[in-house]
Order: C-alpha cells, then sequence, then structure tokens
C-alpha cells in the first residue's frame, strides 16, 4: 500500500519499514494465522491492522501511543509471515519499528523496571540462574502477587537445576565427520542443562567434534524484539568476533528463538560495515534438527535403539523454527527416524503457544489463554510424550499441560534422540 | 488523507493522551452504554482499521461495532437509524470490489466475533452466523463424512458473510457452483432494524440478500447445505502454444459432454511469475496452461471425461501430462494455488478483474484482453476458473512509478470486451466501488431503474452500504487506493 515513510523516517530503519508496508496488499490473508486476532478477533490485533497502524505512526497520522496497546500484543512469532501470499517482511518491519519507536513511547516505572530485569537478567545465564532461585523460593507467594509477576513464576521448574557449563571441545566418538561450533543459549542454560549436553552427546555419537567458542553470548534477539537495538548490536558484535565461520561446517543452536536471531544478523547489520562478516556467519547458522537430518538424509545418521514400547509423539513446531527459520520436516523426520515412533500433528498446530520471547512477562493474559488452548490441542491427540525444539515453548507447554493434571512429558527433540540413542526410550 | 490526520513531532508523541483519539460521537457513547465497551470501538486506533477491504481505503469509520449475537446487530441498527448515520457490514474485508470499505462516514458492523457454527450431519446442512470462516464448514463437515463445496481462494480467511455478500465461487464452481447454490435459509436485519427470516421459495428474497454485497440487508445466520465428496479425482495439465487455443480446447471440451469439476487457466505471463517463484517445471515458452480435475463416483466415467478433455486439449494443439498419483497431482495445483504470492511478488499491487464471458467467446476474449495489455505498457495476467467462462485479468503496477489512470482505463477497456462478448462484470468478487462506473456500459437502463426500485423496497433511507453497485447516488468521496 501506498506510503509516505521514508519522508518521515529517513535512513536505512525507514526504507525497511517502507518496503514492508508497500509489500502489503491488505488482503487479510495473514489474519487466521494470527493468535491474537484468534483470541480477540479485532482487525487492531492482526498482522494486516498492526501494519497500518505502524504505517499511520510514522506517517505521522496516529499517535504512537494509540497504536502501542496493540503493537505491543504482537509476540512476533512470524505466524503472519508464512501466510502472506505476497511474501511481506513483517518481521523486519515491526523489529525496525520497535527500535524506532522505543526512545518515543511513555512507560509506567513498574514496566520500566520490568523491561530492564529482563533485558539484564536474559543474555546473563549466571544472574537468571539466580533469578530462577529466587524465583523458585517466591513461588508459594505466587497467590498474593499480581498476574504479571505471578504467570513468570508458574514458568519456574518445581527444582531449578544446577548450570552445567559445556566443555569448550567435545570430541567426536569414532571416525570423526565433521565439525561445528555451538551456541550455547542463556536462559536455556539455566532452565534446562540438558537440552545442551544431549545435543552435545548426540552430535558425537555421529562422529561430529563440537566447539563452544570462548567470547560468545546471548544471540541478542530478546533485546533486538524488545526495541533495544543498542544492546542487541553490542551482542550481535560479540558473537560476530567470537565465531569464526570458516572454521566450522556449521553453526548450530538448539533454540529455535536463538537460531532465528543468529540468521537475522544480516537484516540488524543491513547498511553497516559488518553486514558482509555477518552474511558469512548466517550462512553457517543451522538448528540442530537441521543439521541432524542433512546426516540423516545423506545416510549417514547412526541408528537408534528401537522404543521400548509404540510411542506416539506430539511434534510442536515451534514459531521461530517453523516460521521465522521455515524448518518444519527436519524434526519431524527425525522423530520418525527412530524406530516405534510415530509422529502426531496437532490441531492448530501453527498458532503461537503464547510464550514467544518475552511475551509471558509482558503479555500474561493472553500467553495464558494461548498457553492453555495450546496445551488442550496437544493433550487431544492423546501422546506418550511431547517433543518441542524451543525452551520457551518447552517451559511454557509443560506449564500449561501440568495445569490440565496431564503427567505427558515435555521433550526437547534433541533428547528424544538422545534417549533413543542410550535405549531409555 | 482523512480530516482526522494529525501531524507529529517524535517530541510530542510521547505526551499526547490516548483519549485524544478517543471519537467524541454520542452514537458511539449510547452503544457503549447499551451494548458494552467490549463490542464498541472508538479509538481512532481501531477505526482507521475498519475503513478499508483487500482492493481499497474508504473513509474513516465513526465507530465499529463487533456483535455477538443477532440481538446486538439489531441495537447497532435502531441507533443508527435514529442517528441517521447509515451502516456498513464486514466480514474478512478480503473483498477485491471495495464492498466492504466504507464510502462515507458510517457504522462499521463487524461480524468476526459472531463464529458459531453447527454441523447437522443427518440433515446435511450446516448453521452459520455469518463470521464463520468458510474453510472452518468444511473441516468441522469433514469428521461426518461431508464437504462444503465453495472454496474461494480466499477461503482460509473470507467469512461466511462476506461469501453471501459477494456470492462467492472458486474452482470448483463449473460443477458444484458457487456460495448461493448452498443457502437453503437465512436469517437477516433489514435497514429498520427488523429481523426477518428466509428460504428459498415464493419470492427468492434469499437469493436477492446473496450478492448483494449488504446494500439491502446484514445477513445473520445462514443454513447450508452440506454434499458428500466425490470418490475419485483424475487430474491433467495441458499446455498450449498460444492463449487461445487453450479457450478453443474448453469450449470443445464441454460441448463434446465433459464436466470437470476444476477447469483453471493461466497465461505465460502467469506461469512464467510462478516459474520464477518456486522452479516447479511449468513450461516457460507455452502460451497458456490449463488444469483440469475430473471426479465422481464411478471411476470409469471419470477416466472417460478426463480423456474427453484430453483428446480436446490435443486436438486444438496442446500438450497433455495425466497425473499418475495423487501426489502428482497435488504438485500440479500447487501451480495455481501459488498464483497470488508469484504476482505479488512482481509489482506491490494489482487490480483483480473479476469477468464471465460465454464459451464460445473465450479464445476471442483472451486474445482480446491480450492485445490490450500488450498495448497498454502495463503488465497484464490472466487466469481463472476458465469453465465457466470466468477470467480473472490483473493488471499488476507499481503505484510508485505508473499511473493509476492507465490502470483504471485498461480495468475499463477490459470491461467493455466482456460485455461486448455477451459477459458480466463480475463472476464472484462483486461490483462494489471498483466496478459501479462501469454499470451504465452493462445494464440497460430500464433494469437500472428496477435495481435501484428493488433497493428503496429494502433500504428506503439508503442506509444501508451507501456508494456501492448502483451508479448515481454517490454520498461522500471516493478515497484513491492508497
Ligand atoms: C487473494 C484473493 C483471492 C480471492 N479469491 C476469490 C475467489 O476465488 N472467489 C471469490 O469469489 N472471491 C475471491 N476473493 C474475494 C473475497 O475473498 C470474496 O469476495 C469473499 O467472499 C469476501 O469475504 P469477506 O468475509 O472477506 O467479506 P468482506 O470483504 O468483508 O465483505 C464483502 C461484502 O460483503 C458484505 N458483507 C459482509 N458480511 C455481510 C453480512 N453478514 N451480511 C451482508 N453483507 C455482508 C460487505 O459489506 C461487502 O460488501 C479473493 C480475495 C483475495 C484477496
Ligand atoms: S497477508 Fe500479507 S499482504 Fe495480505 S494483509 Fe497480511 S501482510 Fe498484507
Ligand atoms: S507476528 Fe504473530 S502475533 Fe504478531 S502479527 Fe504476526 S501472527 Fe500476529
Amino acid at each position: 500500500m501506498n506510503n509516505d515513510i521514508p519522508a518521515h523516517v529517513p535512513g536505512g530503519q525507514g526504507e525497511v519499514m517502507a518496503h514492508a508496508v508497500d509489500a502489503c496488499v491488505h488482503c487479510g490473508f495473514c489474519l487466521p494465522a494470527c493468535p491474537t486476532y484468534a483470541l480477540l478477533g479485532d482487525e487492531m490485533d492482526s498482522p494486516r491492522g498492526r501494519i497500518i497502524l505502524m504505517k499511520e505512526v510514522l506517517e505521522g497520522g496516529l499517535p504512537l501511543m494509540d497504536a502501542a496497546p496493540h503493537l505491543d500484543r504482537c509476540l512476533g512469532c512470524m505466524g503472519c509471515v508464512t501466510a502472506c501470499p505476497s511474501g511481506v517482511p513483517y518481521g523486519e518491519l515491526i523489529t525496525a519499528f520497535r527500535g524506532w519507536s522505543e526512545p518515543r513511547r511513555t512507560r509506567t516505572p513498574f514496566d520500566r523496571a520490568k523491561r530492564y530485569a529482563i533485558l539484564k537478567a536474559l543474555p546473563a545465564p549466571k544472574l537468571f540462574s539466580v533469578a530462577a532461585r529466587v524465583g523458585q523460593y517466591a513461588k508459594p507467594l505466587a497467590p498474593l502477587l499480581p498476574n504479571a509477576l505471578r504467570s513468570p513464576l508458574d514458568l519456574l521448574p518445581e527444582h531449578v537445576p544446577a548450570m552445567q557449563p559445556s566443555p569448550a571441545i567435545t570430541p567426536a566418538k569414532g571416525p570423526q565427520r565433521g565439525r561445528v561450533a555451538f551456541l550455547v543459549g542463556c536462559a536455556q542454560q539455566a532452565l534446562a542443562p540438558n537440552f545442551n549436553a544431549a545435543t552435545l552427546r548426540v552430535l558425537a555419537r555421529n562422529g561430529i567434534e563440537v566447539v563452544v567458542p570462548d567470547g560468545q553470548g546471548c544471540c541478542g534477539a530478546a533485546a533486538l524484539h524488545t526495541g533495544a537495538r543498542d544492546e542487541a548490536l553490542t551482542l550481535v558484535r560479540a558473537n560476530l568476533n567470537a565465531f569464526d565461520p570458516d572454521d566450522f561446517d556449521a553453526i548450530l543452536s538448539n533454540a529455535a528463538g536463538c537460531g532465528a536471531g543468529l540468521k537475522e544478523y544480516p537484516m540488524v547489520l543491513h547498511g553497516e560495515p559488518d553486514e558482509a562478516r555477518a552474511r558469512a556467519f548466517a550462512a553457517k547458522v543451522m538448528d540442530i534438527s537441521e543439521y541432524l537430518n542433512g546426516l540423516l538424509q545423506d545416510g549417514a545418521l547412526e541408528p537408534m535403539v528401537p522404543a521400548s514400547r509404540p510411542l506416539k509423539v506430539a511434534y510442536h513446531d515451534a514459531c521461530h523454527l517453523a516460521h521465522a527459520q521455515g524448518v518444519k520436516a527436519a524434526p519431524r523426520a527425525l522423530l520418525r527416524a527412530i524406530p516405534g515412533v510415530t509422529v502426531l500433528e496437532v490441531p492448530e498446530g501453527d498458532l503461537c503457544c503464547g510464550s514467544a520471547g518475552t511475551y509471558n512477562l509482558e503479555q500474561p493474559e493472553l500467553a495464558t489463554q494461548l498457553g492453555q488452548r495450546k496445551a488442550k490441542h496437544i493433550l487431544s491427540t492423546t501422546p506418550d510424550l511431547i517433543a518441542s525444539g524451543n525452551i520457551g515453548c518447552h517451559t511454557q507447554i509443560q506449564s500449561h499441560v501440568r495445569r490440565q493434571h496431564s503427567g505427558v512429558p515435555v521433550m526437547h527433540t534433541v533428547e528424544v534422540l538422545d534417549l533413543a540413542y542410550r535405549g531409555e526410550l | 488523507m482523512s480530516p482526522e490526520k494529525q501531524a507529529l513531532t517524535s517530541t510530542s508523541s510521547a505526551h499526547t493522551p490516548v483519549s485524544e483519539g478517543r471519537s467524541s460521537n454520542a452514537l458511539a457513547a449510547a452503544l457503549t452504554r447499551a451494548l458494552g465497551a467490549r463490542k464498541v470501538l472508538s479509538n481512532l486506533s481501531e477505526r482507521l482499521n475498519y475503513r478499508y477491504d483487500a482492493i481499497q481505503f474508504g473513509v474513516t469509520p465513526l465507530c465499529v461495532l463487533l456483535p455477538e449475537s443477532t440481538a446486538d446487530v439489531v441495537a447497532v441498527m435502531r441507533a443508527a437509524r435514529a442517528a441517521g448515520v447509515p451502516v456498513v457490514g464486514r466480514g474478512a474485508a478480503s473483498g477485491l470490489s471495495g464492498g466492504a470499505a466504507p464510502m462515507v462516514e458510517a457504522v462499521v458492523i463487524s461480524f468476526t466475533r459472531m463464529t458459531r457454527l453447527e454441523i447437522r450431519p443427518e440433515r446435511r446442512e450446516a448453521l452459520a452466523q455469518p463470521g464463520v470462516i468458510t474453510l472452518k464448514v468444511s473441516e468441522d463437515a469433514r469428521p461426518h463424512g461431508l464437504v462444503y463445496p465453495p472454496d474461494p481462494a480466499s477461503f482460509r480467511t473470507s467469512t461466511i458473510g462476506g461469501n453471501l455478500g459477494e456470492n462467492a465461487g472458486g474452482p470448483m464452481c463449473f460443477k458444484y457452483g458457487v456460495t448461493g447454490d448452498y443457502v437453503k435459509a437465512l436469517e437477516f436485519v433489514d435497514a429498520d432494524g427488523d429481523v426477518h427470516q428466509l428460504t428459498r421459495d415464493a419470492y427468492d428474497l434469499a437469493g436477492l440478500l446473496i450478492g448483494s454485497e449488504g446494500t439491502l440487508g446484514l445477513i445473520t445466520d445462514a443454513t447450508l447445505r452440506l454434499s458428500t465428496p466425490a470418490k475419485y479425482t483424475r487430474t491433467l495439465m495441458a499446455h498450449f502454444p498460444e492463449v487461445g487455443q487453450a479457450a478453443e480446447a474448453v469450449s470443445s471440451a464441454i460441448a463434446a459432454g465433459a464436466v470437470p469439476s476444476k477447469l483453471e487457466f493461466m497465461d505465460q505471463a502467469c506461469t512464467n511469475a510462478i516459474e520464477d517463484y518456486l522452479h516447479l517445471g511449468l513450461p516457460r515458452e507455452a502460451g497458456a496452461v490449463l488444469l483440469v480435475d475430473t471426479d465422481g463416483d464411478d471411476l470409469h466415467t471419470v477416466e472417460e471425461e478426463r480423456a474427453l478433455v484430453e483428446q480436446a486439449c490435443l486436438a486444438a494443439g496442446g500438450q497433455v501430462r495425466r497425473a499418475a498419483t495423487d501426489a502428482e497431482a497435488a504438485a500440479l495445483w500447487q501451480a495455481r494455488r501459488s498464483v497470488s504470492p508469484a504476482l505479488g511478488r512482481i509489482r506491490p499491487q494489482r487490480m483483480n478483474e473479476d469477468i464471465v464471458v460465454p464459451r464460445s467467446a473465450l479464445p476471442e476474449v483472451v486474445r482480446e484482453i491480450r492485445a490490450l495489455g500488450d498495448a497498454s505498457g502495463l503488465t497484464l495476467v490472466q487466469f481463472g476458473h476458465i469453465g465457466d467462462g470466468n477470467l480473472h485479468p490483473n493488471i499488476l503496477f507499481n503505484p510508485r512509478t505508473e499511473s493509476a489512470e492507465a490502470v483504471h482505463t485498461l480495468a475499463h477497456e477490459i470491461a467493455l470486451v466482456a460485455i461486448r462478448h455477451g459477459g458480466v462484470l463480475s463472476g464472484e468478487h462483486g461490483i462494489g466501488t471498483m466496478k459501479r462506473d462501469f454499470m451504465r456500459d452493462a445494464v440497460d437502463p430500464v433494469t437500472l431503474g428496477a435495481l435501484r426500485d428493488v433497493k428503496r423496497a429494502l433500504d428506503p433511507t439508503g442506509a444501508l452500504n451507501p456508494g456501492k453497485i448502483l451508479p448515481d447516488d454517490v454520498a461522500g468521496g471516493l478515497h484513491a487506493h492508497p
């Protein structure tokens, strides 16, 4: 649609946003893909509506704070990007918009403090681990707290596990067939250390040497997507320095959100001197499931021990895997490669589980509704096991599955593979 | 630009009180008191989002209502009437003729929360409120072994109310008909706020409401006929050196007695756009591609029909490929389903025509339109449900570099080609505002007068969706497609 954005927001980010708005033909094909539209049924809380709102604000036709509540409700799940027939880069639009609007908006002191805490704790695993422990002890107080504080507490596991630092080098078992770099992630290390341990075991078992380069940090996605562009740039540059793409066959992530973040580096550095480096880096980034599926397709994946009984696995598509990275077939193929496993499709599978990024903290009511809806749909398939490839989805689904009084285990895809290799499935 | 738009500097924005965007409209206030704040939208940020459909931007509404029941609709209608404010109905706003875009300051009633759906397998019918998404009817009917055949390409998004408003069709419509063919009964609210229950006997008032684009009444409930899916389907693709040959093949296949369930065509510009996008291995050099499904419960007949189509294609100079498996058939249909995204990548905007011509005239018509497109210097592609003569010539353009007038002129010329060959302006997308100007070319003055009488009988004050379908009594200005 026509717009005057570059006239009002000159520069690279203005161009990025104008291009996205231009490409939208307001057909509405994205509406059914949007979780907030599914809950609220109004146009302002749909992707098409948000595009219009951003356009109006950027052109000066609408005060930012009038549009903000609707834009803040966007999960950034990218369901709309998958659905859009015109290829509108909605993700680039909202990310650029959040960066542009953050310094121009008002927030209550409470919101400001909360944002600050999130932005500081997420990228710092140790700090996050401490916070999680504090949170764990605060759990009994939960009923007394306002919802905004209660929901994140609900997500914490009963027992916050001890941190398990990953070794700098995990050698391949048997003849070495490959060498990869691994991004260990932040919050995940504190909440689910076994994801990384399982990843290292499965890769080693397949003859892959895994290096955890020193100096790596948070991928920066959380900062970027909440509008903290400067913080994000610092994190991005640190990772570009830590990983030399020429040294590795691939740069792997086992968290869908982080993987998507790493793949976004060229967009973040668009028009800056580091853009070429970012491209070379992003070209090597793969989700763990993409990489292992490559082995599987080449006939090079080590066979797994059959499950001890026929096992129905409901696979949940993490938005940042399915929509942001377009990885849908690989994890399913890997799970199916385990003898005895059937993969179940979840109704409404394309809709976000409600935990995207910091959503549980920012929009607890909607996050809870989406979590309940997701858990209900997953459980309707009567699975023996639930698998997914993202820490955020994992905690959200686990929490809501428990709340619906189900004991079905929730695992990372790679944990399932790891169990199969050990003959414990 | 709407008068409500105001300058905004980055420093003042942070201090702009939220209330500034709130409409001071008394009607909105009264409706909020009566129905509750959840159902009434009056902030500018909210209202701005109910002024467009998939083709056009209109006037920002005075307020927006999100009814949850027929009673809510009645209440809004009564209040709007008392306040002398017009009413525009809206489904998913995926319409391609401007139907849901208000042409004057109005109350928009958006049906997206009226989504009750009940399948009654024993009666082979579905009871649907207008906000039910089209695909949902088929999804819910499937476990009962039933289907809802009307299948507009927008069926994942569009609503039953909008489908009824436009009498939507789709690839299946040649054999299975359009939305209107599946309506057993309707409930609608008229401009006075009175509720009517209609069946298809006596004067077919339901038939009149279907395709009336919200100008005669607002549909609040529909009883839809469901049917059983065909047991067998066979698929073939044919390609032709020249676009007219494809049309000839269609005419002769149907004349020979084939009744394909789907019969779609794409011209060279289309197939090349899809190839650029998906690399499916379509024949780039072909002037046109036909995609055909035959279906039924008797495999022999289904295959015989496919053979008839095949012979007609070969006789017209085409080459034929049969799909051997379901997977191959799905791959062939992927091409057709990708038309929209593929075209979207060529130019940011398109004007989507929706003409229907007699099948015998198809070869002439597609050739004439091709020639008009070539002469115009604009990018023109053609595709459509060619089995029933439904063509979608699309003009692709970039509003920054190409003139909107040239686009409109070409669209008008295309409409005239259709009319000259005994065709009509709209097969499924409706007249709306986009083709309203062409109505005088298409409908004789006496008939136009009769249409106006019908409108007056049901909506004496012209309160329902003013500025649509019928030319002349234009109220308010038309905003250019932004
Ligand atoms: C990419 C694309 C492909 C499409 N393909 C097809 C196709 O193959 N076939 C086809 O037929 N159409 C197609 N369309 C057009 C459009 O999707 C249809 O016209 C559809 O029926 C509109 O439904 P909607 O819910 O979006 O209605 P809207 O656009 O919201 O409204 C359409 C009209 O119906 C009126 N209306 C809405 N609800 C009611 C109600 N409850 N009572 C009375 N009037 C009401 C509105 O006032 C308006 O005039 C396509 C559109 C797009 C963008
Ligand atoms: S589907 Fe794409 S083009 Fe259509 S309204 Fe949504 S973002 Fe715009
Ligand atoms: S990113 Fe997700 S929540 Fe945001 S507009 Fe798109 S579909 Fe809706």
